[in-house]
């Protein structure tokens, strides 16, 4: 479980540099470059067609770049397959959650642990997991379907962890959730640093990913427009990036 | 016109008859589930490993039941490498794709079954298998008997694969979501690749317990893809129990309409009621 | 200068073309006539209809109606499309509600419904050939390959003049859209249903048509080659052959097709294996069919610079 984790601070973790993306001829990623560095969470804030999601479907594997690279941990992934990247550490907690709804919440989590690596460790990753969420050691046995929104988002953020990755991203974990769901996801996200896992959100409130975030991405119509500090973002600079206004 | 005591010898044929249809069913149910994907070619791949098994009898006197254990590991490479080269390619082609290219797959087994074996039915005998066996109320043949237990086997077998193994946990989770698989780090090439597999070892199965139980000719697979999807449809993809139920749904339309009716138009009922399953509730009785 | 090429192909018999070629050009317009429409169905409209067979069968028995009763053999050619037609009309309502997969199956069906139907029912009672419902078609015993060669070539003809109609009028464009999408047309404002109704019924008219003046040249027909599988072959062949989706398609795959039958017949079984192993060879290689293929060649080799993506 440590095995991952160690990593020269300063160096970047992952480290996306000017890439092009594509849906068919139609581009989404103009030149993006951005890095996140071992132990930080990182935001990426952007209105809806910004490219945030083809940004973290890139990195992930399902897309591959046109132009440029994606670096994760010194290593080229731009060309691997999803499922080779999830083995090296990298685990996604997708928009709209995706989890298996026909299958019990305990058959969803252990099917987090799929990869080979992660299997050895499956015990042990399913009881932090519980840890983290106790709702879903009490639903173990239901299956995914008969879950309620948040808990559903729990249980695809406990998948996620199943794989032991060093990066999660987080794509809209909030989305359609109440403010005190939220509440719990975030305070499980902050767990889930705390642990040693670096990760990128992406998140539709920009308040609640600012407060969280160290560091915050803008991106808009495709293109990096910003990147600082979540702390030193000011409202003027995240409506002219955000809107254009 | 019967009466409605006759009806005990046509309801357990029909039951036992619909045991082989589910076996022939079980595979594609599977494959459809977890791909999408309408393998036109299965009727014809179980009537090829009947062909199999009778070159195997015709040639070395070995038993059909004993040569599945050279048959099914053949046809689930064979299944495996169909899909891996030949299936993955076309989902990325057109949405016809696919399908086209079983088609040309059937075309290409029965017209070889046809020069290698000729058109003139053929058939599997085994000792064991013949005759008739006492079943309380009635008697039916042996074989419709063995091939009620096999399909029973499998399906048990394969419904505990899927439940309880990782890679049979990774099927269903593909089925269910594909994305999600993925996301997971299911290589959902390879799970697709041995779902094949697996549906094609089950063809195999079905095409020895089918050629003991019936003469086959190069053609008799169209005809049995017809029923398996109507047993695929009827039961709901995807779920084992519900194609085995779905077996029996159509043996017994057969048996039923052709005990009430005459046997000329047995077949005509159950193409109808696929048929009709198909325009109605094609999600099946089981489907989601 | 099309005017002049059907005036020359007119005049063919005439002139003392060989009878093989004829022949050929009669299997050629008929196949022509399918494949096209197949192309219409599963290409444009997004309709993979499996079941041609049905249609041609219902075809050639109405044929066989129609001259039993005495009437002129052409009342048997429209009669045939007419029933052909009236039938997809009435299974286009379940089969439309199937999307997609299941309504490939749907129609993978009905020939076998049909032949079924047939093995039991005779449409003109007594004892025939095939014991089940095999006929001889009456009242052509005056015709000769000419007049069948001439049949073939009208509905050839008009089935290349329906793909051009129906490809540029508002229909062509509704089919496009509902290919494409069939949700996002309807929720703007595209009759959907109609569409494709329409599409359906002109294509099995024509299919219909060019099985029964088939039937006519074969003389005779009985249920297990009526409702059989290789005239859905013939059409898929030679469509995919062709190139799915493109206007010349047909015209191309459905020469090469008939070449291969010519080539192939002596062989008996052997020709269905190798059409089997081509039509997976070409869809696994030249998807597009060859007229896509040299579209794509003319189109990369007229572009100085390439625009977009690699993957």
């Amino acid at each position: 479980m440590e095995k991952h984790k160690q990593k020269m601070s300063g160096d970047a973790l992952l480290k996306i540099s000017n890439v092009d993306a594509f849906y068919g001829t139609f581009q989404a990623l103009w030149g993006v470059s951005l890095e996140v560095k071992p132990g930080e969470i990182v935001a990426l804030i952007g209105s809806n067609a910004s490219g945030k999601s083809t940004l973290i479907n890139t990195i992930s594997g399902f897309i591959h770049p046109a132009r440029g690279a994606v670096e994760f941990n010194g290593l080229d992934i731009s060309m691997l397959d999803p499922f080779q990247i999830v083995t090296l550490g990298i685990s996604q907690v997708p928009e709209g959650r995706r989890i298996f709804p026909e299958m019990t919440v305990s058959d969803n989590l252990v099917l987090g642990s799929y990869n080979r690596k992660a299997r050895s460790d499956k015990e042990l990753n399913l009881k932090r997991v519980y840890e983290h969420f106790p709702i879903l050691e009490q639903r173990k046995n239901q299956l995914a379907k008969t879950l309620s929104g948040g808990e559903q988002q729990m249980l695809a953020i406990g998948r996620g962890l199943m794989s032991d990755p060093t990066l999660m991203l987080f794509d809209e974990i909030s989305l359609g959730l109440a403010p005190k769901v939220t509440d719990e996801l975030y305070k499980a996200v902050r767990e889930i640093r705390a642990e040693g896992i670096t990760i990128l959100l992406v998140e539709q409130n920009v308040r609640r990913s600012l407060k969280e975030a160290d560091r915050a991405y803008i991106i808009k119509a495709g293109r990096i427009a910003l990147g600082k500090n979540a702390a030193e973002l000011r409202e003027e600079e995240i409506k002219q990036a955000y809107f254009g206004i | 016109m019967e009466t409605l005591g006759d009806l005990s010898r046509p309801i357990l044929m029909g039951i036992l008859l619909g045991g082989l249809y589910a076996l022939i069913g079980l595979g594609l149910s599977m494959v459809f589930g977890v791909m999408k994907l309408i393998n036109v070619a299965h009727g014809d791949l179980m009537i090829f490993s009947a062909y199999f098994a009778y070159a195997l009898m015709t040639t070395w006197g070995i038993d059909p039941i004993l040569s599945l254990t050279m048959g099914i590991p053949l046809w689930f490479v064979l299944g495996f490498a169909i899909q891996k080269y030949m299936m993955s390619r076309a989902f990325g082609i057109s949405m016809e794709a696919p399908l086209i290219i079983a088609f040309g797959i059937s075309l290409i087994l029965q017209s070889l079954a046809q020069i290698i074996w000729s058109p003139y039915s053929r058939g599997l005998q085994a000792p064991y298998a013949l005759g008739y066996i006492s079943l309380g109320i009635t008697t039916v043949p042996r074989t419709y008997l063995l091939s009620f237990v096999a399909a029973l086997v499998v399906m048990l077998l394969l419904r505990e694969f899927l439940r309880r193994s990782y890679l049979g946990k990774a099927i269903v989770a593909a089925s269910q979501d594909k994305r999600g698989a993925e996301l997971v780090g299911i290589n959902t090439g390879r799970v697709y690749a041995f779902a094949f597999a697996i549906a094609m070892a089950t063809a195999a199965i079905a095409g020895v317990f089918f050629g003991l139980t019936f003469p086959f000719t190069p053609t008799s697979g169209f005809g049995f893809l017809v029923v398996a999807f109507g047993v695929v449809i009827i039961g709901g993809l995807g779920s084992m129990l519900g194609t085995f139920i779905g077996g029996i749904v159509l043996g017994l339309t057969q048996t039923l309409s052709g005990h009430f009716l005459g046997g000329s138009v047995q077949m005509l009922f159950v193409y109808l009621i696929v048929f009709v399953v198909l325009a109605v509730r094609p999600q099946g009785i089981f489907g989601r | 200068m099309p005017a002049v090429l059907v005036a020359v192909l007119a005049v063919f018999p005439i002139i003392g073309i060989p009878r093989a070629w004829l022949l050929y050009l009669f299997l050629f317009f008929v196949y022509l006539t399918m494949a096209n429409m197949w192309n219409l169905l599963a290409g444009y409209t997004g309709l993979t209809f499996l079941g041609p067979a049905a249609l041609i069968g219902l075809a050639g028995y109405t044929l066989v109606i129609v001259t039993w009763n005495d009437l002129p053999f052409y009342l048997g050619i429209i009669g045939g499309g007419a029933v052909a037609a009236a039938f997809a009309g009435l299974i286009a309502i379940p089969t439309f509600r199937m999307r997609g997969i299941y309504f490939a199956i749907g129609t993978l069906v009905l020939p076998e419904v049909l032949r079924n139907v047939f093995y039991i029912w005779k449409p003109i009672p007594g004892d025939f050939i095939g014991g089940g419902a095999g006929y001889i078609i009456k009242g052509i015993g005056g015709l000769s390959l000419t007049e069948f060669y001439w049949l073939a070539l009208a509905i050839g003809i008009v089935s290349i003049f329906v793909m051009r109609i129906v490809l540029r009028s508002k229909l062509g464009l509704g089919l496009a859209a509902v290919r494409d999408n069939d949700r996002a047309a309807a929720s703007s404002g595209v009759n959907v249903f109609a569409l494709k109704l329409y599409a359906f019924i002109i294509a099995a008219f024509l299919i219909g048509a060019a099985g029964a003046i088939f039937y006519i040249y074969q003389g005779s027909i009985a249920p297990v080659s009526a409702f059989n599988i290789r005239w859905l072959m013939i059409a898929l062949l030679a469509t995919v052959i062709g190139g799915i989706r493109t206007e010349e398609g047909p015209l191309v795959g459905a020469a090469i097709v008939v070449f291969l039958h010519f080539l192939l017949a002596r062989y008996g079984e052997l020709s269905l294996l190798i059409q089997g192993v081509i039509l997976v060879i070409i869809m696994l290689l030249v998807p597009e069919g060859i007229v896509g293929l040299v579209r794509r060649k003319t189109r990369n080799y007229q572009s100085l610079s390439q625009l977009g993506a690699r993957r």
